[in-house]
């Protein structure tokens, strides 16, 4: 059966971020300890599971699941603590902006996927940075898009 | 012909014996305002539950830890959380092109669904209350997100994050 590309390549993109966020959490913990630590265990845990969960879906859609790089280049130095937990939430936010693809696709179903996995990921960023965004995954650079519900015929 | 006033063309196309309807393959110029789109409606309800909550935030912060309206999050947070509502709210506002002749207000039937925050009404405003108006919010805004372009789905979805970012820091 023939697929639509959008939503495989959505997937993909999301696929792509969480095999990112189960490298770098590895990075992020060797710097971690304690509370910390235990709480990148469990956040690296997840992301292994949504891995795996989109590896599923990607596949049940007939394409080749994305492979993780053998090394990622990360966004900063990361040598402390204070750096590592800069890193986790760099991570969730990136993988906050890949779910948010997931929304922009037809697929209903989808569309709710990315956005309740958004939010799970928009929660673990909120713990590591200690505050809350207003426009998670969309971040500073919210498109007016005035006209964008217009009148029209229902 | 090309230059007939509007007045004049209903006359004309009576006189060719069809009516106005018939001219046109799209929506009848000439019959009243077409009704709102579903997405125009949605988007309206939304804009409607965000004002709700910011009521809600609003009287919630006026009742300050005196009565022990806020008490337990602090004002401080309650601010924060409230800017960030306001910022949902200005927006939300910002993707709504109210149609020339019609009301900015929300219908009654397009705020009755989808899991709104309650209006603030009477009495006291406390942390367990907001918390349950962000938890109806963040899940109300995913239930609306098949019937609006891809885009105001981002939208939706993002101020559904932040709302269930705002439930944890609010205890839940």
């Amino acid at each position: 059966m023939a697929t639509a590309p959008g939503p495989v390549s959505a997937l993909q993109a999301t696929l792509a971020a969480e095999n990112a966020a189960v490298y770098g959490y590895g990075v992020a913990g060797a710097h971690l300890t304690g509370s910390s630590l235990a709480q990148a265990e469990q956040d690296w845990t997840a992301h292994n599971q949504a891995r795996d969960t989109l590896t599923a879906m990607i596949s049940a859609r007939g394409a080749a699941p994305v492979a993780a790089q053998a090394y990622y280049q990360m966004p900063f130095r990361v040598h402390d603590a204070a750096s590592a937990v800069r890193l986790a939430a760099y991570l969730e936010d990136g993988v906050t902006r890949a779910y948010l693809g997931l929304v922009a696709v037809n697929d209903q179903r989808l569309r709710r996927f990315g956005a309740l996995a958004m939010q799970q990921a928009a929660l673990r960023a909120a713990a590591w940075r200690g505050s809350t965004q207003a426009f998670p995954g969309l971040g500073g650079s919210v498109p007016a898009g005035p006209g964008e519900a217009t009148r029209r015929s229902s | 012909m090309l230059f007939a006033s509007a007045a004049a063309l209903p006359l004309l196309l009576g006189t060719a014996g069809c009516r106005s309807s018939d001219a046109f393959t799209g929506p009848d110029p000439l019959a009243g305002r077409p009704p709102l789109g579903r997405d125009v409606l949605t988007l309206q309800a939304v804009i409607a539950a965000e004002e709700n909550l910011i009521g809600l935030y609003q009287a919630a912060i006026r009742g300050g830890a005196g009565n022990g309206g806020a008490a337990g999050a602090g004002a401080r947070t309650l601010q924060t959380l409230l800017s960030q509502h306001q910022q949902h709210l200005v927006q939300l506002k910002a993707r709504l092109v109210v149609p020339p002749g019609a009301s900015a207000s929300p219908s009654p039937s397009a705020s009755g669904t989808g899991g709104a925050a309650a209006s603030p009404g009477p009495g006291r405003v406390d942390v367990a209350r907001l918390r349950a108006a962000e938890r109806a919010s963040a899940a109300g805004l995913v239930q609306r997100l098949a019937s609006v372009p891809p885009a105001l789905a981002q939208l939706f979805a993002s101020i559904a994050a932040s709302d269930a970012t705002h439930v944890t820091v609010l205890g839940g």
